[in-house]
C-alpha cells in the first residue's frame, strides 16, 4: 500500500524530517504519536503534496508520489482530513459531498447514494440540506471525513480528528474509524495526541521524535518502551 | 407613482440586469482567481463588435452571434489565463501585479481595436418591430426589452450552472476554500482557467447585448464598463455573484431613477456616491462576507 522510505524535509536551519521509512499495509490502522513539532503533521503534509519533500521517496500501491501536485495525489486514491477542518462552509452538506465527487466517473444517482450513504455513516444525514457553516466543529469534522470517504480513497491520513470534539462525538469518530479498513477496503494513518484512542484503534504505532521515528510496533510495545516513556509519555 | 418614476425603475430594472452581467464576469473572475480583471471593459467591447463583424460581413445575426460570442471568447479566455496568470503567483504581491498585468492588457486591447475599427463609434442595426411599445404612459424600446429577457436568461442559466452542476459547485467551492478543492482531487488551474473563460466569454455576451441596446460603441468604452463593474462587486460584495447582481440593480436603479429628476451627470456621481456610502458602512459589499474563508 504505502511505502515511504528516507523522507527528509527541512525548512531553513531546521530539519523537520530526519529520513522517515514506513509502511502502511493494505486494510490497517497506522497510528502515529509524538510531542508537538515532531514532525507528524509535515509527514503527512508530503506525503499528501502540500509539502515538497527534500528527498526520499513515497509510494502508493508502486505509484510514485514525490512532486506530483495535491489534486494528484487526491486522485490516486489519498484522502486528508486536517486538525481544523476544512469544509466548504457556505455550501450544504450535501453539496460538499458532490464537489469531492467531480471527478468521479460514476452517474449522477451512484454519487447522490454516496453521499447520502455517507452523511448517514456520520451521523448527518438529517442535516444533508444545512450549511457546512452551522455545525460545531466536531461535526464538520465529520462532514470532511465523510467527504473524503465519498471519493472512495485507498488511504487516508486524519491529523488529529478527535480534537476539539465531544466526547459523544469522539466515539462516534471512533466507531467509524474502526470499520473502514475492512469494511471499505482503505488503509487509515491517524495522527493524534489521544494515545487511548490510538491503543484502542491502531494495528501498528510509530513515534516520532525530533523529525524521526523514535520507535515503533503494536500498542503494548510502544506503551513499554523506555525510550517512549522519557522522550514522550515523560513518565 | 407617476409615469416617469415607473419609465426610470424600468430603464433601471434593465440596464441593472445587463451590468448585473458585467459584475458576475468580473466576481468570477476575482473570487476564483483574485485577478482584478482591470481590461473586462475591453472585452465586453470587443464582443460588442465581434456582433458588428458577424452582422456586417457575414450577416449574422445578432441573436445568433452571441452564443457565438460566448464560446469563442470563452476559448480566448481560458487559453489567455494560461499565457497570463499562473506567472503571477510568483510575484511577492500577485493581487497588485494582477491589476497591472490587467491594466496593461486594457490599454492593447484598447490600442488593437483602435487600430483595426478605427476610432468611429459604430451602430448595429437590429431590425425589431415594432420599435416602441407603449404600456399607457410608458414607453420602451422593444429591444431593451428582448434585452432584460436575454440577460435574465443569461443569469439563470449562470445560477443554474453555479448552483446545480458539479463544475459550477466547485468553482463556488474554489471561491471559499482554494486550498481544499484540491484536496478533493480537482485540478485548480484546470478550474481557473475555465473561470476566466467563463468570465471573458460572459463579458464579451454582455457586450453583444450592449451593441444592441446602446445606440453606439467605440474603443474607448471599455474603461467605463470596467469602472461601473468595479462600482457594482464593491456594492455587491467582493467575489459574491449573487452579490454582483443585487450591486448592478442597485446601481441601475439608482442612476435611471436620479436621471428622471437629476442633472445626467449628477446621475452617475450618485451611483459613485452609494458606492462611498457603503464601503463607509460594510466594506465586505451587501452581501461579501467579512473575510472569505
Amino acid at each position: 500500500m504505502l511505502k515511504v522510505r528516507n523522507l527528509k524535509k527541512r525548512f531553513g536551519g531546521l530539519q523537520a524530517l530526519r529520513g522517515i521509512d514506513l509502511d502502511v499495509p493494505a486494510r490497517a490502522i497506522l497510528g502515529v504519536i509524538g510531542m508537538n513539532g515532531s514532525g507528524k503533521t509535515t509527514m503527512l503534509n508530503c506525503i499528501n503534496g502540500i509539502y515538497r519533500a527534500d528527498s526520499g521517496s513515497i509510494e502508493l500501491d508502486g505509484q510514485p508520489l514525490a512532486g506530483r501536485p495535491i489534486h494528484e495525489v487526491a486522485a490516486l486514491g489519498i484522502g486528508r482530513t486536517f486538525q481544523v477542518p476544512r469544509v466548504f462552509q457556505h455550501m450544504t452538506l450535501l453539496d460538499n459531498m458532490d464537489v469531492a465527487q467531480v471527478a468521479s466517473q460514476a452517474s449522477d444517482a451512484e454519487r447522490n447514494e454516496q453521499s447520502a450513504y455517507w452523511l448517514d455513516k456520520v451521523g448527518l444525514l438529517a442535516l444533508r440540506y444545512n450549511y457546512a457553516e452551522e455545525l460545531s466543529g466536531g461535526q464538520q469534522k465529520l462532514v470532511e471525513l465523510a467527504r473524503i470517504m465519498v471519493a472512495r480513497p485507498k488511504l487516508i491520513l486524519l491529523d488529529e480528528p478527535f480534537a476539539g470534539v465531544n466526547p459523544q462525538l469522539a466515539l462516534q469518530l471512533i466507531n467509524l474509524i474502526a470499520e473502514i479498513p475492512v469494511q471499505h477496503d482503505c488503509s487509515v494513518v491517524l495522527v493524534s495526541h489521544d494515545l487511548t484512542s490510538i491503543y484502542q484503534l491502531s494495528h501498528h504505532i510509530v513515534v516520532m521524535n525530533e523529525g524521526a521515528i523514535l520507535t515503533q510496533g503494536s500498542a503494548d510495545t510502544v506503551r513499554s518502551d523506555p525510550a517512549v516513556i522519557e522522550a514522550y509519555l515523560g513518565a | 407613482m407617476n409615469a416617469l418614476l415607473i419609465q426610470g425603475l424600468l430603464n433601471g430594472l434593465i440596464l441593472g440586469a445587463i451590468y448585473g452581467l458585467v459584475g458576475l464576469g468580473l466576481n468570477i473572475i476575482y473570487g476564483v482567481l483574485r485577478v482584478v480583471n482591470f481590461a473586462h471593459g475591453e472585452f465586453l467591447v470587443l464582443g460588442a463588435y465581434f456582433a458588428w463583424v458577424m452582422l456586417s460581413v457575414f450577416g449574422i445575426n445578432p441573436f445568433i452571434a452571441l452564443p457565438l460570442a460566448f464560446i469563442a471568447f470563452f476559448a480566448v479566455g481560458y487559453g489567455l489565463y494560461f499565457l497570463l496568470v499562473p506567472r503571477l503567483a510568483r510575484s511577492d504581491d500577485p493581487e497588485t501585479s494582477s491589476l497591472l498585468l490587467m491594466f496593461g492588457v486594457s490599454i492593447a486591447l484598447g490600442a488593437a481595436m483602435l487600430l483595426v475599427f478605427d476610432a468611429d463609434a459604430r451602430t448595429l442595426d437590429v431590425p425589431v418591430e415594432p420599435v416602441f411599445l407603449t404600456f399607457g404612459e410608458i414607453v420602451l424600446p422593444t429591444i431593451r426589452l428582448i434585452a432584460l429577457g436575454i440577460a435574465v436568461a443569461l443569469v439563470a442559466v449562470l445560477a443554474w450552472f453555479l448552483y446545480r452542476t458539479q463544475v459550477g459547485k466547485a468553482l463556488r467551492a474554489f471561491i471559499m476554500n482554494r486550498d481544499a478543492v484540491s484536496l478533493v482531487g480537482i485540478n485548480a488551474k484546470r478550474l481557473s482557467a475555465f473561470a476566466f473563460g467563463l468570465g471573458i466569454g460572459l463579458a464579451a455576451a454582455t457586450g453583444v447585448i450592449v451593441s444592441m441596446v446602446f445606440p453606439s460603441f467605440s474603443p474607448f468604452m471599455g474603461n467605463d464598463y470596467t469602472l461601473i463593474g468595479f462600482v457594482i462587486i464593491v456594492l455587491g460584495g467582493l467575489g459574491h455573484p449573487v452579490g454582483a447582481l443585487l450591486g448592478a440593480l442597485i446601481y441601475g436603479i439608482t442612476e435611471q431613477v436620479a436621471v428622471v429628476y437629476l442633472n445626467p451627470s449628477m446621475a452617475t456621481a450618485l451611483g459613485f456616491s452609494l458606492m462611498i456610502a457603503v464601503i463607509f458602512v460594510r466594506p465586505s459589499g451587501l452581501l461579501g462576507q467579512r473575510q472569505l474563508s
